[in-house]
């Protein structure tokens, strides 16, 4: 080759690049933009077509199957552990003295937690989407029996006497009692609004069941939540209390004297302009303890400090001594140690002002935490060993265990279950949701307002522009990927967008997430969650009587009268399955003069039920609200020629609705037809 | 083959030859070298009534008995260095000759490539790296009325877009940026006040608040440094002591109530103290007003000081800072908008303030109304809502004190320190003067349900318009 014909080729190549890579640059970013919503976002095409694609090879490429460990129990004798392996639909054996997992033996669906029988043979593991509970005989390591409960088994304990099983339906709201002479579920008794935990007191006269979600009020009134005592001799409920200003709590403990039971707590600012973070203006977080006397009072401390938080506590145990109770803090991947005696002498001495104090005082904190200890991520469900020397503590999001030498308060070792070795791009984003590093100060995750990656049933002041204005109902984050645009007013077109720049200023005011971790969050909420199965509604795919004519009025295209009615007055124009949301905007005659002039976006439908309160500003308590006393006018669907009995039909047909896969072909292609804009 | 290599030995020479230049250039700093501010230098032409003039120096704390590398030699004096995160720059403040004001300055870390960033007639001190390439420092306001009291301001590091972000007589030096992005400043409110105090405000000048105050007489000097395992030490002269300079530190996780003197047996006096090797600290100390302040060891575990790491004979070491990289804080986003006039300040009770300890009663509902005090003149009394709320909407970037005051307009507390509200700032108090470990509880404030008070109320509606950059 000539030099001349070296250049000559080489300046052709040269001019063919710059004229392919400006417009295909040009190109390339008009397509991004449109596709992810905002204009900085990198032109890296794994965003949209890898890590938030639907197809089946690339998802089972790009994904893998962890365990997902969230509750454990551990052997009389300390030489086993049992771990809930939630994802992996597994209980893992896990032999204490070799660190490993001896035994998988799969359960139902979305296992919660595993408690054992007196004798230690056998074990009980709730799973949550099953409704039922896996008998596993421990010494055969196999199910040998299914249990039937409510709706959403969650937490469980067994009677003193080892007789009775107590398990909590979260998603039903109420208390399985089931007989375990012959597995007969012997009384449902009714419990508070999402309730997570049961935990039965040393003398085993004193059952407790908290919830996770507020008892349901109008905006403006002080958030309460309920939990329920259940006298454990009668097996009847003894008495429906409440702790205000506090919800999401998880779990419960006994001290082993039985004097204080002691529950975990968020206690959230959604009345409060949220206008700032600093000096806990969203979110603290702590304890709230019971006191089991006559007139016993309940005090809540924060476990915050000033300038750091201790986000979504999860888990309480307490040490046989009575002296130490440890809190995991899932979304900051740590442990509180708490000097029971120290708040003991607390509350000796305390006076009612000091106990209004104590609820919104930072520097509480430094009276009764005596130490806290750094875990992998997501910590989650503990165990103390028979003597009290190990903590056992499962990191979530690290598919292991790790183990908690409870004098030292160092972690000895973990035990890796056996999950996949890579962190996925999904996975990824489901830690940085769950983790509050990317808040000011670390006071919240997403995981906070949507704790079981769904939403808190809370309304909040989010003051866009004045405070005071545009409340807010937290929505739910299961199955969003197909449902954009986000928000009421729907301006944020992907999640990008949501989690972008504007997220950044008005709600975490923290640095923003860097262009890869918003990659890693879009793709585990785009992709990553999921509805659970209506079992309470619509277990079988057969409607009910009911529900079936709650459908015909859904779909119809006219009123009793004979009376067509307009294509925009039908439920089902704007609420087409799958999704049962077309993805348009529409004024439903809710606004209010304290919200902006918007219109809303039509949300989606799917397991509708449990994600009261309704509509923008969550002032419709119950579905039947929505038509009855905020629907006045047609404007949401012609329905005012609806008797009472036809309007619970609709609200049964609603209720029924669930996730996409269940739906016709016919309701595909009709939400095929609608395309977003 | 031979006539191509010609033309690829060409091309390929000049690259080598730059990427040597380039490796040899960073080659030049020792991982380990410190940049110091020495004082004593008599430069030439300095008048026996100047101050002392300071040079920046680099040194190897390995090699003690190397001569430090002068790093100003061209300035007249040169102090307040900061080492960019990236640790390949110094920002500094400096003057070039004895009739200079204070400007910043900066340079490469081994001296080169000088380049001035601000110019003004007004002295510029305290520099810092903001995270996202920005600078703040102190300069005198003119806002500030008479007076020679420092504001801070942040710019480009180019000196360009220089921004007021602090609004009040009160003198302010930028100390050090928080992990949290936070800017931690002093605050001063007259040079004959009694003590001074450590705030924080993110770098849009937003949600400034108090972060520490210590005891009456006490000043802290200097820069204060935040440590590994989340202390912020710095010096604090003790008034009342003599003005002897101790070490001190606080807890980030809970500053007003942490304080620890970590040179309480110590009688010599302290420059400034900076993070150092397996959680020690690197301290400039003198033992004695007989000697010179030289760079120590110092244990805060055990509260004791080494040996000499670095003396420079003749000379006070009142400086040190690492020449390494170090981590980025966080890059907080603004809220500010330029294009907006006032800000919103919204108080959820008046009836919270300091007085109540974390055991005592929480309020006593006295105080029914607010007297909000602008520099000049009253700006407007407003009445509060019965659960003692207010939400007011007032002119940016005006400072002002708010007092508390009973049905008849009688004082109940206050005034509160000087308090300003950036463009489009929404901020909020949980009372007035409340103890910040305090946050807000959870009901619905009365005042925030309806329109704020626009303040000062004189004005009746307050016309959002574009209002001119510094």
């Amino acid at each position: 080759m000539n030099m001349r014909r070296f250049f000559v080729i080489a300046g052709i190549v040269v001019i063919a690049a710059l004229l392919i890579h400006f417009p295909g640059r040009k190109l390339a970013r008009t397509h991004v933009n449109g596709k992810t919503g905002v204009e900085d976002h990198p032109l890296l095409c794994t965003s949209c077509h890898i890590y938030i694609s639907k197809n089946p090879v690339i998802k089972k490429l790009v994904n893998a199957d962890y365990l997902s460990p969230y509750n454990l129990a551990v052997a009389k004798d300390g030489r086993r552990l049992y771990v809930v392996a939630q994802d992996g639909n597994a209980l893992l054996v896990v032999d204490t003295e070799k660190n490993n997992v001896i035994e998988k033996i799969a359960v139902g669906k979305m296992p919660y937690t595993v408690v054992l029988n007196n004798d230690g043979k056998l074990a009980y593991v709730s799973n949550q989407w099953s409704d039922n509970v896996s008998v596993v005989d421990i010494g055969k390591s196999r199910v040998i029996d299914t249990l039937q409960t409510g709706n959403g088994p969650a937490g469980m304990t067994l009677s003193k006497d080892g007789n009775f099983l107590y398990v909590v339906n979260a998603f039903s709201s109420d208390v399985s009692v089931i007989d375990l002479s012959n597995g007969e579920e012997i009384k449902r008794l009714g419990a508070g609004n999402n309730p997570s935990s049961a935990e039965v007191s040393p003398d085993g006269n004193t059952i407790i069941v908290t919830s996770r979600r507020a008892i349901i009020e109008p905006y403006g009134k002080p958030v309460s939540t309920e939990y329920t005592v259940i006298d454990g001799t009668t097996r009847r409920v003894q008495e429906h209390k409440s702790i205000e200003s506090a919800h999401i709590m998880e779990n419960a403990a006994f001290t082993p004297s039985g004097d204080l039971a002691i529950v975990t707590l968020v206690r959230p600012k959604n009345l409060v302009p949220s206008i700032q973070v600093e000096q806990g203006w969203m979110m603290t977080y702590g304890i709230g303890i019971i006191e089991q006397k006559e007139n016993g009072r309940t005090i809540q401390l924060l476990l915050d400090e000033p300038n750091s938080y201790y986000p979504d506590p999860f888990d309480i145990v307490i040490s046989p001594d009575g002296k130490k109770a440890f809190v995991s803090h899932s979304a900051v991947n740590s442990i509180s140690v708490i000097d029971i005696d120290s708040i003991r002498a607390m509350l000796a001495d305390a006076t009612p002002e000091m106990i209004n104090n104590w609820g919104n005082n930072l520097g509480i904190s430094f009276r009764f935490v005596t130490a806290r200890i750094k875990t992998g991520a997501c910590p989650k469900g503990m165990a103390l060993s028979p003597d009290g020397k190990i903590l056992y503590v499962t990191e979530q999001l690290e598919d292991r265990i790790a183990v908690i030498n409870t004098s030292s308060l160092e972690t000895m070792s973990t035990i890796n279950l056996g999950g996949p070795d890579r962190i996925t791009v999904a996975r990824h984003g489901r830690r940085l949701f769950s983790n509050a590093g990317h808040t000011f100060q670390n006071q919240f995750a997403c995981y906070t307002c949507h704790p079981d990656f769904h939403e808190d049933g809370l309304v909040y002041n989010m003051a866009s522009k004045d405070m005071g204005r545009n409340l807010t109902n937290t929505q739910s984050l299961r199955d969003i990927g197909d449902t954009a645009p986000y928000k009421w007013n729907g301006k944020n077109a992907t999640v990008y967008k949501q989690d972008g720049i504007r997220f950044s200023t008005v709600l975490t005011r923290t640095e923003q997430f860097s262009y890869k971790d918003l990659d890693a969050i879009s793709s585990y909420i785009t992709r990553g969650i999921h509805y659970p199965p209506n079992l309470q509604y619509n277990p079988d795919q057969e409607l009910t009587v009911s529900q079936a004519r709650g459908k015909a009025i859904f779909e119809r295209s006219k009123d009793f009268k004979g009376s067509e009615i307009p294509v925009n007055g039908r439920c089902v124009t704007c609420h087409p399955g799958p999704f049962f949301t077309n993805r348009q905007m529409f004024d439903v005659g809710t606004l209010v003069p304290s919200d902006d002039s918007i219109l809303f976006d039509t949300p989606h439908l799917n397991n509708i039920f449990a994600s009261a309160p309704y509509l923008h500003d969550g002032r419709a308590q119950t579905l039947e609200e929505i038509w009855t006393k905020y629907g006045t006018t047609d404007k949401h669907g012609i329905v005012n020629d609806l008797s009472k009995e036809q309007l619970n039909d609709l609200t049964d047909y609603l209720k029924s609705l669930r996730a996409p896969e269940y739906e016709s072909k016919s309701s595909r292609e009709q939400q095929a037809s609608f395309k977003f804009h | 083959m031979k006539i191509l290599k010609k033309p690829i030995i060409a091309c390929l020479t000049p690259v080598v030859l730059t990427c040597i230049f380039f490796l040899a250039s960073c080659s030049q700093i020792h991982n380990g070298s410190i940049i110091i501010t020495r004082s004593g230098i008599q430069q030439p032409g300095n008048t026996s009534d100047s101050p002392v003039a300071e040079q920046l120096a680099l040194i190897n704390p390995d090699k003690p008995s190397e001569a430090p590398v002068v790093l100003t030699k061209d300035f007249f004096t040169a102090r307040s260095p900061r080492v960019s995160y990236d640790g390949n720059n110094i920002l500094f403040e400096g003057r070039k000759t004895q009739n200079d004001t204070w400007q910043i300055w900066e340079m490469n870390i081994n001296g080169s490539h000088l380049v001035q960033i601000t110019s003004s007639p007004d002295n510029c001190t305290n520099p810092l790296y903001l995270p996202g390439n920005r600078i703040v420092f102190s300069k005198a306001s003119a806002s500030n009325g008479p007076g020679t009291t420092q504001s801070l301001f942040t710019c480009k590091p180019d000196g360009s877009d220089i921004r007021q972000i602090t609004f009040s007589p009160y003198s302010y030096a930028s100390s050090t940026i928080l992990k949290d992005g936070r800017i931690l400043f002093i605050s001063k409110q007259k040079p004959e006040e009694s003590s001074s105090s450590l705030m924080a405000l993110r770098p849009d000048g937003t949600k400034a608040e108090l972060f520490y105050f210590g005891a009456k007489g006490t000043f802290q000097r200097g820069n204060a440094e935040e440590t590994a395992d989340n202390k912020i030490i710095f010096t604090e002269s003790d008034s009342v002591s003599g003005n002897k300079t101790s070490l001190v530190s606080v807890n980030y996780n809970r500053p007003l109530h942490s304080r620890t003197v970590l040179s309480s047996g110590l009688s010599g006096d302290f420059k400034c103290a900076l993070p150092w090797k397996d959680g020690k600290l690197l301290v400039s100390y003198r033992e004695s007003e007989s000697g010179n302040y030289s760079l120590y060891e110092f244990d805060p575990q055990l509260k004791s000081i080494g040996k000499p790491l670095f003396e420079n004979s003749g000379y006070d070491i009142t400086g040190a800072v690492l020449a390494v990289a170090s981590e980025r804080p966080k890059k907080l986003p603004s809220e500010v908008d330029m294009g907006v006039k006032t800000g919103l300040l919204f108080c959820q009770d008046i009836n919270i303030h300091n007085d109540q300890a974390i055991d005592g009663k929480m309020a006593f509902n006295s105080s029914k109304r607010i007297e909000i005090i602008g520099m000049d003149s009253v700006m407007g009394i407003v009445n509060t809502e019965e659960d003692g709320s207010f939400y007011l909407k007032v002119i940016a970037d005006t400072p002002f004190k708010i007092r508390t005051l009973d049905e008849k307009g009688n004082v109940i507390s206050g005034p509160c320190d000087w308090v300003w509200v950036r463009p489009n700032e929404r901020r909020g108090c949980v009372g007035c003067h409340e103890d910040h470990e305090i946050v807000p509880d959870n009901r619905r404030p009365l005042s925030v349900i309806k329109d704020p008070v626009s303040v000062p109320v004189h004005i009746n509606k307050v016309v959002e318009k574009k209002i001119s950059l510094e």
